[in-house]
């Protein structure tokens, strides 16, 4: 089941017949084009002005918390829900008005919706026969399917008799046998134990590689979201915060809502001081200046918080002298085996968070500790884009 | 299944058992009586009662056989008028459902001496759906609706469609919209999806409609009673005529026993029949 040449698509037919300029514009290497879509229910706007785009044969994440729309944004391009506003394209046809079952669009459903009544062969065989298919070609489809998905052998067996994660399984076998352009899932993991989760994580990510199949994927989850995904759109009360790749989405966060949500991080409000190329200084409360980074042009004087991971919050137990040194003291240590964790009051009174390795030693509570920030770690978001969120 | 369900309806089997078993149990064994000067019963171990029924062609054509018959098409007719009330009334919510199965339920409600005489109204020579249809010019002379076939089979309708709607609604209600949804995803049109997720997934209410209606109907004697003719000699009817009016307690005791054992027969036959085709697979979803 590898990647079909481009002739096999069917023909592309043009919802709203085909205006000439419109295609030549949005003629694209995008396998999906979410293009300012809009869902309003009553006064409540669930799903508000989001665009991104999933190139063909990319992964892309929808990760954000619970209720920000990701759900709301994926039916939409299923076709399930009738946006309020906005256009959908998929393959450069226009589909925002086309009836789910004309999309060509795999769906896999959080709890993975296999018809009762029906066993696994036919779950996996029931678009095959709605596409008028040859008997044979069903047959071997639905073998090739199901042996792609590891369930070879459980053609006979009834929804009701498989584990949740073989259910999930011919969920997604279901949905591959009709090979869509595009498959779109909504938190297919969720309902599995944690181990079979990662399992599960692990052999998505291989099979989606291997089938080079386009992929729009819903969690909240963001350990998920960032292993599997080229790039990773996180929203946030029905907007898209920020759209990028796991990487810049961890070490680059747009706003401190992104930095917030992905990973664990600490916030260091002050003010900005002039720039100086993307070197930038911000006053703390307490009158002292770190020098930090800034990937946009911060004006002097306004509010900034500037993040650091973890991470990079390294504790010296000797006194050190120089720019960019934080004091504090140790309130709370935590043991999680391969890490420790430790809380850090600083002088100035903001509390840090480090994450340190097992090897680096142990720090009693109470004691005294020295921060050394280095500048490219130290990472500025101007106060106006924070308090949108 | 059973050992889990039975400490439950303990009380209720007690009571199961000293109002119905005990009861069927007697007239089982009245069937095998004889009536003595035309009124007193003997006790005695004779099959008459069975070969006087079984062995006259008019009893098994014109009230076993008719009673089947009505109670088919009665049947039929009911579940096919209830299916789509039943789809209509899932799709409502709040005070307009509420209303609806108020609605729904009414006729199970009144008595059902009110409710024909209600009917008569409408339906006897000059009544109002004759006076309507003949102002309408749709027929010219009244048609006889009551004390005819007809009216035994509106009425019939009109009784066990409510109980078909309710038993379907909760198996509709049962289904979730994302199967449909996923239907709709493989490439089903609304119609298909319909056709094959959403009906059969409704077979188990369909079929416990049927079952109540079906029994119901066939061992229906106040309709016929009330609405019926010489032609509608339903086969409650005359046990209900041996009994009450004959005083023939042995005879009617042998219909009581056929009745019941051809009802357990197609019963038993309609079982094998859905579950065979859907319900198996549906058991554990109940
Ligand atoms: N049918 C509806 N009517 C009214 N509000 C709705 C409806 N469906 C969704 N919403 C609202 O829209 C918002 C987005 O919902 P959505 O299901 O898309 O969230 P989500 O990001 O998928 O959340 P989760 O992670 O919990 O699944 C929520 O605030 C929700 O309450
Ligand atoms: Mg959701």
């Amino acid at each position: 089941m590898s990647g079909r040449p481009a002739s096999q698509y069917p023909k592309r037919t043009y919802a709203n017949g085909p205006r000439s300029a419109e295609m030549k514009h949005s003629m694209s290497n995008d396998a999906i084009q979410v293009l300012g879509v809009i869902k309003r229910y009553g006064a409540t706007t669930a799903v508000d002005n989001v665009s991104f785009n999933v190139a063909q044969g990319e992964f892309v994440s929808l990760l954000g918390p619970s209720g920000c729309g990701k759900t709301t944004t994926l039916r939409m391009i299923a076709g399930f829900i009738e946006p309020s506003g906005g256009v959908l394209r998929v393959h450069d046809r226009d589909v925002t008005h086309l009836p789910p079952n004309k999309r060509d669009l795999g769906f896999v459903f959080q709890n993975y919706a296999l018809w009762p009544h029906m066993t696994v062969a036919e779950n996996v065989g029931f678009g095959l026969k709605l596409r008028k298919k040859s008997r044979a070609f069903i047959r071997d489809k639905i073998a090739e399917s199901l042996s792609v998905t590891g369930l070879s052998g459980y053609e006979d067996r009834l929804p009701r008799q498989l584990s949740g994660g073989q259910q999930q399984r011919v969920a997604l076998a279901r949905a591959l046998a009709l090979e869509p352009q595009v498959l779109l899932m909504d938190e297919p993991l969720s309902n599995l134990d944690r181990a079979l989760r990662v399992t599960m994580r692990r052999e998505l990510k291989e099979l989606q590689a291997r089938m080079k199949m386009t992929t729009l994927y819903v969690t909240h989850d963001q350990e998920e979201a960032l292993s599997l995904s080229n790039r990773v759109v996180i929203m946030n009360r029905g907007k898209v915060e920020q759209v990028a790749a796991p990487y810049e989405l961890y070490e680059n966060p747009a706003t401190s809502f992104v930095a917030d949500f992905v990973g664990v991080t600490n916030f260091l409000e002050g003010t900005a001081l002039g720039m100086d190329g993307k070197s930038v200084g911000v006053k703390l409360a307490s009158g002292q200046v770190l020098r930090a980074i800034a990937k946009e042009a911060v004006t002097s004087g306004t509010q900034v918080r500037a993040l650091i991971r973890p991470e990079r919050v390294t504790l010296m137990t000797a006194s050190i002298e120089g720019e960019n040194v934080l004091t504090g003291r140790v309130i709370l240590s935590e043991y999680f085996g391969a890490v420790l964790r430790y809380s850090v009051q600083l002088d100035s009174g903001e509390v840090l968070r480090s994450e340190v390795h097992n090897f680096d030693g142990f720090i009693e509570d109470g004691a005294r500790v020295w921060i050394c920030v280095l500048p490219e770690h130290l990472r500025v978001i101007p106060q106006e884009t924070a308090a949108l969120t | 299944m059973i050992r889990r369900i039975l400490p439950p309806l303990a009380p209720a089997l007690i009571a199961l058992l000293i109002f119905v078993a005990f009861p069927m149990l007697w007239v089982l064994r009245t069937s095998f009586n004889e009536l003595a000067g035309g009124a007193y019963v003997v006790d005695a171990l004779t099959l008459d009662n069975y070969t006087r029924f079984l062995g006259d062609p008019w009893y098994l054509v014109n009230t076993l056989w008719f009673s089947i018959r009505i109670a088919i098409v009665t049947t039929v007719i009911s579940v096919v008028c209830a299916y789509p009330v039943a789809l209509y009334i899932a799709k409502t919510t709040g005070f307009q459902r509420n209303i609806l199965i108020a609605l729904i339920m009414a006729p199970l409600l009144i008595g059902l001496v009110t409710l024909v005489y209600g009917w008569i109204v409408i339906f006897r020579g000059g009544g109002l759906l004759n006076s309507l249809m003949i102002a309408l010019r749709i027929y010219d002379d009244p048609v006889r609706y009551m004390w005819d076939i007809k009216g035994v089979v509106i009425l019939l309708v009109y009784i066990g469609t409510p109980y078909v709607v309710l038993s379907l609604l909760d198996s509709i209600e049962r289904i979730s919209p994302f199967l449909v949804e996923a239907a709709r995803n493989v490439g089903a049109s609304r119609w298909t999806a319909f056709w094959k997720i959403v009906f059969p997934m409704t077979m188990p209410g369909l079929y416990a409609g049927l079952v109540i209606v079906f029994s119901l109907n066939f061992s229906a004697f106040a309709v016929p009673l009330m609405v019926g003719d010489s032609n509608t000699q339903m086969i409650g009817l005359i046990v209900y005529r041996e009994a009450l009016l004959n005083n023939d307690l042995p005879f009617a005791s042998a219909l009581s026993v056929i009745m019941v054992a051809v009802n357990a027969l197609i019963l038993a036959g309609m079982a094998a029949l859905f579950g065979r085709l859907i319900l198996n697979r549906l058991e554990a979803k109940r």
